[in-house]
């Protein structure tokens, strides 16, 4: 199909118009959430912080609340995966890529308004996800996605470990934090992986085993 | 300090009502009759009621799980041995406990608040237990004993939490995820023409 053929049909205003609007809504129910934390927020106060009657907001996500609640969340995290994927991306070394991966994503924990407010309020909400199988499942998604800009240095099996690995550290650290290791700040995070998570890295990428 | 009897009396009655039907099911009521107790005497030691009790209930197994899992790991030597023994007894533990699966497939809800609340003490008491192994064992140059059991522990406890790409019933790979990844910044690396 040709680039006139798609642009056709879906170039006309109501098209580009829901898009638009949807950003709308994303942004002001993450807005809200920073007001008041995911529980108290309705579909009411969203519309109204986009700027749009009820009724223009069904039209949008016909599913109401729970839409609002995907769409927010698929449109957060390709966000953060394309901020993951610039700050990985420009990395020189495996060091520097496990670096940026794991300082990346602590400092889009700590920036987002939306998170900072339900880990103060609900963070049930929020960590439901992250325990015994729920947290293998976030583990192969963040896994699968970071595993990529590992293979300019490792195998694809060594990549998908090494993705692992640094998805755990920020895990760990953000849940529990410590005194001693911000992972916000590129020199803690420098220390952590060069002492303790390259050597593991570089020890599976020379093993000639694979599985 | 001492756990009144009464006490503990009523959160094993608690786990037994549990274990059965489920935290959903079991009411302050059911409790109070099977551990012999009044409605009077629930409330003054648990006032903040059914949430309070099931907490209490979760911190209580959570506590005798680790207290098996170190009976049965404390006879490992050596930093290598313990780490695998633990890994794995730990993992089928969890694996095997009727009640903690039974929870996670029915109201995994309520759960997390009790783990989350003593994730820091379970980090701390899983560091000490493995520093005197780290203490015994030569060490990386630059590597410091405190730092190297609170990165252990961490990363124990996201191992047994969630396996991910390991299977750690398999020997060869809890010994490849022990020795080749976990240790080898820790412990120094023998070269190769040694």
């Amino acid at each position: 199909m040709s680039l006139a053929a798609i642009d056709k049909p879906t170039g006309s205003p109501q098209r580009g118009d829901a898009a638009s609007k949807r950003v709308a809504i994303v942004d002001a129910a993450l807005a809200c959430v920073a007001a008041r934390g995911l529980k108290a927020t309705t579909v009411d106060d969203v519309a109204r912080a986009a700027g749009m009657s009820r009724a223009t907001l069904y039209r949008t996500l016909p599913g109401g609340r729970d839409d609002v609640i995907r769409a927010m969340a698929e449109t957060e995290l390709a966000r953060f995966f394309s901020a993951l994927a610039v700050a990985m991306g420009g990395a020189e070394d495996l060091e520097a890529a496990l670096v940026a991966g794991i300082t990346t994503t602590a400092r889009w924990v700590q920036d987002s308004a939306a998170i900072q407010t339900m880990l103060e309020i609900e963070p049930d909400e929020l960590l439901k996800n992250l325990s015994f199988g729920e947290m293998d499942q976030a583990l192969a998604v963040a896994a699968g996605f970071s595993a990529p800009f590992y293979g300019r240095w490792l195998e694809h099996e060594q990549s998908l470990r090494a993705a692992e690995w640094a998805t755990r550290i920020v895990l760990s650290y953000l849940l529990d934090e410590d005194e001693m290791i911000d992972l916000t700040d590129e020199d803690d995070v420098h220390g952590l992986v060069g002492r303790f998570v390259l050597p593991g890295i570089e020890a599976l990428a020379s093993s000639t085993r694979t599985l | 300090m001492a756990v009144p009897a009464t006490k503990e009396r009523i959160v094993e009655a608690a786990y037994a009502l549990v274990a059965r039907f489920g935290p959903a099911r079991t009411s302050i009521e059911d409790v109070a009759v099977a551990a012999g107790v009044s409605r009077a005497t629930m409330y003054r030691y648990f006032p903040g009621g059914r949430a309070e009790l099931i907490d209490e209930v979760v911190t209580y197994e959570y506590r005798l799980f680790f207290l098996r899992l170190y009976e049965a790991i404390s006879d490992a030597e050596t930093l290598e041995e313990v780490m695998e023994l633990g890994l794995r007894t730990a993992h089928r533990a969890i694996e095997d406990h009727d009640v903690l699966q039974m929870i996670l497939r029915t109201e995994p809800e309520i759960l997390e608040p009790a783990l989350r609340a003593q994730s820091s003490e379970t980090r701390e008491l899983v560091a000490w237990f493995l520093t005197p192994y780290l203490e015994r064992h030569e060490l990386a140059p630059g590597v410091e004993v405190a730092q190297a059991a609170d990165f252990l522990a961490r990363m124990v406890l996201s191992y047994v939490g969630a396996a991910g790409r390991w299977d750690l019933d398999d020997p060869a790979q809890l010994t490849e995820l022990v020795r080749g990844e976990l240790l080898s910044g820790i412990v120094p690396q023998v070269p190769a023409d040694r």
